[in-house]
């Protein structure tokens, strides 16, 4: 169901946004948490990668009473990154260690009074997007254009490098594919020849059988 | 606060807009990603794809459907039964958008989407604000026309994943039915061959056959 969202809340989600967002500020996605049972997302990340997420619940209905939220994030092999119960607000930052499926999931915590319409805000960035844009403004004392420049050339830069990833997923992934299209016909032949093999060793075995039995 | 500082206040802090990664969810039924866009005309663009698990059957994965609904609550954009694609749309007006993903059979599919919400301050905006240059607006654009690439790359990245998937599914399947059909192959000749030497057994009499 849609959130709706009149002038006064969408005042009020804005300030919050701006409020709580103390990195350089990024849109995020809305979810919707169900009343019981959790909502998870998850991306692909690749090793030494820095993730830097912020969430915040939002109570449509009653903007006052806003529900508290149980989070989680788990690496590819299970151990837990963060775990953090009944907040209505909260961010967590990693770097990744291994490459793996990374998952974010939130829940309704038990003991308080059911809420239908429970909305989070994810922020979520991952590399290139995570970089932290003030303290380099700072450090090099540059601003305004200059400073946009400079993170457009970083981002020139994260494509050039997504591209070189790609190029290598598709060299491996040819490799295999070669593979298996020359392991489909050898195991063809291989699979004629065992069926005759097998049908001469019956041939023989059947006469070596009937000549003992003195049938033949 | 009146609408015009709101207004300053929002560009300043979207001139360092960030990017959202693609992010994974799973979809039972249906499920929806809410997004709030903060001028009319935004441009919306941004792709998804389905995760391929193991299909036994079917040469086509059966796909699911893509909706996009306005703060009005019409549908704006309807994509149905694929497998992945890429959207783009212009916001007619601005609110939260809903981009609902719906599954139509019983197994659980993952989808990994991005969205994107591109704003380039035009003429109008420039003029009516004095801290925005025109340089402004050609950086806005320069970076617009970077996040389609990376978008670009992200559905590249996506839906190479889902053909590496069906490429190791395939290589364990020739590996796996054929050893399988060596050893049927080799029990089924040694049935035959047992079965008949049972046929030519003494307590059967043979001359019965």
């Amino acid at each position: 169901m849609a959130p709706r969202l009149n002038s006064r809340a969408a005042v009020a989600v804005l300030l919050l946004a701006m409020v709580a967002s103390l990195l350089p500020a990024a849109r995020g996605i809305w979810l919707s948490i169900p009343s019981s049972g959790t909502k998870c997302v998850s991306e692909e990340i690749h090793s030494n990668v820095v993730v830097l997420a912020d969430y915040y619940v939002i109570n449509e209905e009653k903007p006052e009473h806003v529900p508290k939220v149980s989070s989680r994030v788990t690496s590819p092999y299970g151990t837990d990154l963060h775990h953090q119960e009944n907040a209505t607000h909260g961010q967590f930052a990693f770097t990744t260690s291994e490459a793996g499926n990374y998952m974010a999931c939130f829940w309704l915590d038990e003991h308080q009074e059911h809420v239908a319409n429970v909305s989070l805000g994810l922020e979520w960035k991952t590399g290139i997007a995570a970089k932290d844009w003030d303290s380099v403004a700072k450090k090099e004392k540059i601003e305004g254009v200059e400073l946009d420049l400079k993170r457009l050339e970083a981002s020139v830069e994260s494509i050039h490098q997504n591209l070189i990833y790609l190029k290598e997923r598709e060299a491996e992934m040819r490799e295999v594919s070669e593979q298996t299209n020359g392991r489909v016909a050898w195991f063809s032949i291989m699979a004629l020849s065992v069926c005759i093999a097998v049908a001469t060793f019956q041939v023989w075995y059947l006469t070596r059988y009937f000549q003992k039995k003195k049938l033949i | 606060m009146e609408m015009k500082q709101i207004y300053v206040l929002a560009a300043l802090w979207l001139s360092f807009v960030g990017r959202i990664s693609s992010l994974s969810i799973t979809v039972n039924d249906v499920e929806c990603v809410y997004e709030y866009v903060f001028y009319e005309g935004d441009a919306i663009s941004g792709n998804f794809v389905v995760v391929d698990h193991d299909i036994f059957w079917g040469s086509d994965h059966p796909g699911i459907d893509f909706t996009v609904s306005s703060p009005g609550g019409n549908v704006v954009h309807n994509i149905k039964g694929t497998s992945g694609d890429k959207f783009e749309l212009k916001a007619p007006r601005s609110g939260m958008y809903k981009f609902c993903f719906h599954n139509p059979y019983s197994t659980p599919e993952t989808v990994s989407f991005y969205i994107h919400v591109g704003h380039i301050p035009n003429e109008h905006d420039v003029a009516k604000d004095e801290h925005l240059d025109p340089i402004n607006v050609k950086i806005a654009e320069l970076r617009e026309a970077l996040e389609s690439v990376t978008a670009e790359q992200k559905y590249l990245r996506a839906r190479d994943n889902r053909h590496r998937h069906t490429n190791e599914s395939t290589r364990k399947r020739v590996i796996g039915y054929t050893v399988g059909e060596y050893l049927l192959l080799a029990a089924v000749s040694s049935l035959q061959v047992l079965y008949i030497r049972r046929l030519f057994s003494k307590s059967v009499a043979y001359n019965r056959v």
